[in-house]
């Protein structure tokens, strides 16, 4: 069903594996299979325009399309504490026409080459993107320079665009992951952006037409943006698109550099949902980004412990307990901040029992080092997903962009695969009693209090609303 | 040239090199945008069908494996019951034991994942290249025979009830509309029953219905087999023969009749979701048999219609009138226009405030409909369609590193004994005219075709729900 059908990255998390229980004896074991294949990264061509816009090209694969990205360092990072989500409003508001074109003929023209003009904006970063059939490459180029540099900002529109977004919150705020999540954010990054999740009604309401103008204006630049190709594509024409649709972009300021600080301890919060059937838990604390010598050892750490189906925690409280369906643990990153957060909707009559398992798991980690072969396993395993990651044109474009981000050495793709075998069982014990630390674990469950306050108190008091 | 190893042998990624800026003007090679999938199709003597689609872009190869059965031909108090058997395929085969085929795959480097439909049940792996033999022994083993036991099944039962919880129960419009949608549209039962299934019939679930299904409609002679990716046909058809050949056919499946009748007058409803804070609306349509000349122009009315922002129920319900912020649509709410075999339905759906009502939504769609049904489409409109149509065609054949292609070449296969007729979709809707799309809206679009929903928001503005899911 759709429900099973997930994404890549949610597949990473699904189903798992029971070492011990009900094992068949083999009569016969899987055949080897042959000698691995070379895998080639694709080739980067680069240049930057006078104006400070970084552009990367990489020509990839048989399929006649291109994709058109342009990230640009701005979005929620750029808000004040009551200008939450100006900057989705100002997207919303940039796809409405340009001094030239009408949101109309944006829509038309992106679907005449095949494809569609995307908008989003994001927490540290924000993009301008399509994928149209590769003939017109160049078209696309053009119309997201237009819509970038020139936009005309109607203000007819507004009242809609505002009611959207406050229809969108509206049913966010009754969805147990979104609240759960908001709640979480919340209490790590205090008086921080990344802490501001939804605005409220009344914030929405309050945007003028002057606010999302000059939200536009002191953060898109070129200086602080950069423009990816790939798929197929002539370079020459795609070049010459560039110059032309790009060249006239100010330069605008560098981007906001506001690293969090973000609060760790062990805090319980309850977020009461009335006869709900599961509990919405996510459990986590601040940890160390990616530009941190510790990530790649962490990443694999993460991998073992939650983050894949054969983690130790999906087989226990899935494939063992059957207490949940999708349980998932991931290291989730900004600039130069990153925290560890176990995710999972489990049964509302298991919610501690759940909890319990979660922590049992990690202080197994903590105690005791895995064994070389299960750590082969994920070894191979995230050396098999680095190549799906670099096998598409957005995966292409998503590992660049994450290397621009985060600051990282050019050689970070060529090495990534021996860092990752570089990790030993010992390592990935210290890391967790490192990085991984219960008791200084932030602990948010969104389910029936009634049915879920006494099962919690043994992690903490807990804070109830 | 920097190398390292990879997959712990012999493997080297070939660096990525970062090269100068080249002159703008260097001359370039004109765009070759010719695009064609190779297609092989055999038939093994046991009945399983096989495609093999090589393709060198990336070191990886797809397998998929896919039965065909799907979510209408479940028996009848055992609703869900064919997505809670997809579970069971993972929980024990003759040489792998429970979870042994998942970590398996993890372990050579791969992902996983199987997938219910409206008819057919999927079972995909995209593993490093060189690990294809590998592959292909385990799909075989667990087509060979499950071995589970009661504590699996208890174990999945569980996991499948927290995923209803987690997807319907305890989310705002919870199978809003593709799991509502069918059961109010579809009078056969086949097609208008729970396909997620009631939590009573999962948990009466027994083994030995486990074991009757899989012998009804698990062997090779109701599958496909479609590998896609980095190999060598010749190696793969050797493989396959060994691993697979063996395993003996299995009884003729039973015919199912699940046809639907011509519907005759509009239906409507309306349900009180206790955890929706907004109104929302749908409405479907029952389309032209598959394959049919009406089939092909349902396809572009729908691009014209409802799919991007150049469409026309986007442009009046978003861009004019305001009434929301996106309005979803598909011809096939759990695939695309091309997986499935039966009846199906077109549906549209969108979110709105309380300050509008469902009547007035309705009037201006209604509109935009007749439009179609009594205006026939100008050429730029239809070149445009077409356009998307092509588009939208290479997604799905890209999509999840091949598994894309794979889907829509073991559909072709299962449903049209034809997986070569990827090549030839472009050629259909080329034939489509502008009186064609005419006609076929007029009969398909007929308000007596329709069924609408509507979902009466239950719970607070803004604020916590007052009670958990009403059903």
């Amino acid at each position: 069903m759709r429900a099973t059908m997930k994404s890549l990255a949610a597949l990473l998390g699904g189903l798992a594996v029971v070492a011990s229980a009900g094992m068949a004896i083999a009569q016969e074991t899987p055949p080897a299979g042959g000698e691995p294949k070379d895998f080639n990264l694709a080739e980067a061509t680069e240049f930057e325009l006078p104006n400070g816009l970084g552009v990367t090209m990489v020509p990839y694969g048989k399929v006649p399309k291109t994709t058109v990205q342009l990230v640009i360092r701005t979005g929620n990072i750029d808000e004040s504490a009551d200008e939450v989500w100006l900057a989705d409003l100002m997207g919303d508001l940039m796809k409405e026409g340009t001094t030239t074109r009408s949101a109309e003929d944006i829509a038309r023209e992106a679907a005449s080459m095949g494809g569609s003009l995307n908008i989003g904006l994001g927490l540290d970063r924000s993009s301008v993107s399509g994928t149209v059939l590769a003939e017109f490459g160049t078209d696309l180029v053009a119309l997201i320079g237009d819509v970038t540099l020139n936009p005309a900002f109607p203000e007819s529109e507004l009242d809609r665009l505002r009611g959207d977004r406050i229809r969108q919150v509206s049913i966010a705020r009754t969805r147990a992951q979104s609240v759960t999540q908001e709640r979480f954010r919340a209490v790590m990054y205090p008086d921080h952006p990344y802490g501001r999740l939804y605005p409220t009604e009344e914030q929405l309401q309050g945007y003028t037409l002057e606010q999302v103008r000059g939200f536009y204006e002191a953060n898109f630049g070129a200086a602080r943006s950069h423009l990816y190709v790939t798929g197929m594509f002539d370079e020459a024409a795609i070049r010459e698109a560039i110059e032309a649709a790009f060249s006239g972009w100010k330069e605008g300021p560098p981007a906001t550099v506001d690293i969090p600080e973000p609060v760790t301890g062990r805090a319980v919060h309850i977020l009461d949902r009335p006869g709900a059937p599961q509990s919405t838990i996510q459990v986590g604390l601040p940890t160390v980004d990616p530009s941190h010598e510790d990530f790649v050892a962490l990443s694999v750490s993460n991998a073992l412990l939650g983050g894949s189906f054969a983690s130790r925690i999906t087989a226990n409280i899935r494939e063992d307990k059957g207490y949940t369906y999708s349980p998932f643990s991931q290291v989730s990153s900004r600039y130069r901040d990153a925290y560890w957060v176990e995710m999972a909707d489990v049964t509302t009559a298991v919610t501690g029992a759940s909890l319990d398992e979660i922590f049992y798991e990690i202080d197994r980690l903590a105690n005791e080092p895995p064994s070389e072969e299960e750590l082969r396993g994920i070894q191979n395993y995230l050396a098999g997903i680095f190549v799906l990651q670099n096998s598409s044109r957005a995966g292409i474009v998503g590992q660049l962009a994450y290397m621009r981000l985060h600051g990282l050495p050019d050689d970070y793709l060529e090495t990534y695969v021996d860092r990752i075998y570089a990790v030993t069982p010992e390592e990935v014990q210290r890391i967790v009693q490192e990085y991984i630390r219960p008791d200084d674990m932030l602990l948010v469950v969104t389910g029936d209090r009634d049915q879920v306050e006494e099962q919690l108190v043994e992690f903490g008091t807990p804070i109830v609303d | 040239m920097r190398r390292t190893s990879l997959w712990a042998g012999a493997a080297a990624i070939v660096a990525m090199a970062l090269t100068a800026c080249q002159p703008a003007d260097q001359p370039t090679a004109e765009l070759d945008t010719a695009f064609s999938v190779p297609v092989e199709y055999y038939t093994l003597d046991n009945g399983l069908r096989v495609v093999l689609s090589p393709d060198n872009t990336a070191p990886i190869v797809t397998v998929a494996v896919y039965y065909n059965v799907g979510l209408r031909l479940e028996p009848r108090d055992r609703t869900g019951f064919a997505h809670l058997f997809e579970h069971m395929m993972f929980q024990g085969s003759e040489n792998l034991g429970k979870m042994e085929f998942v970590r398996l795959v993890q372990e050579v480097g791969g992902v996983l994942n199987g997938s219910t439909r409206m008819d057919f049940t999927n079972y995909f792996e995209i593993v490093p290249a060189h690990k294809l033999e590998t592959m292909l022994w385990a799909e075989a083993d667990r087509m060979k025979g499950l071995a589970i036991t009661q504590e699996n099944l208890t174990n999945q039962q569980g996991v499948v009830s927290n995923e209803v919880k987690v997807n319907v129960l305890n989310q705002p419009y919870g199978g809003f509309p593709w799991l509502d949608m069918p059961q109010l549209a579809n009078t056969n039962w086949y097609n208008a029953h729970n396909f997620y299934g009631e939590l009573s019939d999962l948990e009466a679930a027994t083994l030995e219905d486990v074991q009757e299904f899989f012998d009804t409609f698990y062997a090779p002679n109701n599958a496909a087999l479609a590998v896609v990716g980095d190999f060598d046909p010749a190696e793969a058809r050797a493989w396959i023969e060994q691993y697979f050949g063996p395993i003996a056919a299995g009884p003729e499946v039973p015919e199912f009749d699940i046809s639907e009748p011509r519907q005759e007058e509009e239906k409507r409803s309306s349900k009180v979701d206790a955890l929706a804070p907004r109104p929302a609306l749908a409405f479907a349509y029952h389309t032209p048999e598959r394959n049919s000349p009406e089939y092909w122009a349902f396809g572009l009315i729908d691009q014209i219609l409802v799919q991007g922002e150049d469409s026309r129920l986007f442009q009046r319900l978003v861009q004019e009138d305001g009434f929301t912020a996106g309005v979803g649509g598909s011809m096939n709410d759990l695939g695309n226009i091309y997986n499935y075999e039966g009846p199906m339905l077109w549906t549209v759906s969108l979110y709105h405030d309380a300050d509008v009502s469902a009547d007035d939504i309705l009037a201006a769609a209604d509109e935009v409909v007749e439009r179609i049904r009594t205006e026939p489409v100008d050429e730029e409109t239809l070149a445009r369609a077409r356009t998307k149509l092509k588009s939208s065609l290479l997604n799905s054949m890209e999509g999840l590193f091949g598994f894309g292609r794979a889907d829509l070449l073991a559909s072709f296969a299962l449903f049209d004994d034809d997986p070569s007729r990827i090549n030839r979709i472009e050629e259909e809707f080329a034939a489509v005219t502008p009186e064609l799309i005419l006609q076929t809206a007029q009969e398909y679009l007929r308000p007596t075709n329709r069924t609408i929903l509507t979902v009466e928001p239950g719970a607070a503005e803004g604020g916590a729900a007052a009670g958990a899911g009403s059903r």
